[in-house]
């Protein structure tokens, strides 16, 4: 009976583990779609000029999951009258962090983007574009580099850690 | 005599484990918080060890009969 919940134990912990390096993954990964949808909106943007709404269905159809989750909501809150963008913004970016793994650093450079979507002429809404997706890939860099760095360690960490608290309880 | 054998393995392991903990950590530049569980791993097999050197004293205590001292 105690070698069972033992065992019960370090299988959570090891799984604590891996979720934790999960993590680190599924962050590159959504920053990549993230940069994806911004190069996306930018194309978009400057061969149809079409209006926010049909840039943001467009890119929903050509993103991954949670990204795509990000400009569905958009594209809906779009059908009703907005009266201001950037509070509708925000509220999607909020959705956003809960679904993804994504983290506050992100978040604010893409609600200063927000802020100044749909203001401008195209070329300063190209630069705008620019600017963040410059911002995200540097995140992006410095997200693989502690990917890189920490999933080996969550995953053994997590196994350790596991055996040590059985062992202290044994 | 039994109990003394689990002792044993147990103190070991807990040395061990941490022990990989701490070159983990140290692996991925955590000195710090290598350290620290190293000194954990440390204080805790302290306190175990302590517990039973008391054991050790009272039994000793009781076979030279100083119980009331």
């Amino acid at each position: 009976m105690k070698i069972i919940g033992a065992l019960i134990f370090i299988m959570m912990t090891t799984w604590i583990g891996y979720d934790w390096s999960l993590q680190l993954q599924k962050r590159t990964k959504q920053l990549r779609s993230l940069i994806y949808s911004l190069q996306l909106m930018e194309a978009e943007m400057g061969y149809t000029y079409a209006p926010l709404q049909k840039v943001f269905s467009s890119v929903h159809e050509k993103t991954t999951e949670p990204v795509s989750y990000f400009y569905k909501y958009l594209q809906q809150a779009l059908t009703e009258s907005v009266s201001d963008f950037s509070e509708v913004w925000e509220h999607a970016l909020e959705k956003l962090l809960k679904q993804s793994a994504l983290k506050q650093e992100e978040a604010a450079i893409l609600s200063q983007f927000g802020k100044n979507l749909g203001n401008h002429t195209f070329l300063q809404q190209e630069k705008h574009i620019h600017l963040t997706m410059h911002h995200l890939k540097e995140i992006l860099n410095n997200a693989t580099d502690e990917q890189h760095k920490y999933e080996r360690m969550a995953k053994s960490l997590g196994v350790l850690a596991g055996i040590f608290i059985v062992l202290l309880l044994y | 005599m039994m109990m003394d054998a689990t002792i044993l393995f147990q103190i070991a392991g807990i040395g061990i484990i941490t022990a990989l903990i701490h070159t983990v950590l140290k692996q991925v530049g955590k000195e710090d918080i290598a350290q620290f569980v190293s000194l954990v791993g440390f204080i805790i097999v302290l306190v175990i060890v302590i517990h039973h050197l008391n054991d050790l004293f009272q039994q000793i205590k009781s076979i030279f009969l100083l119980q009331g001292m």
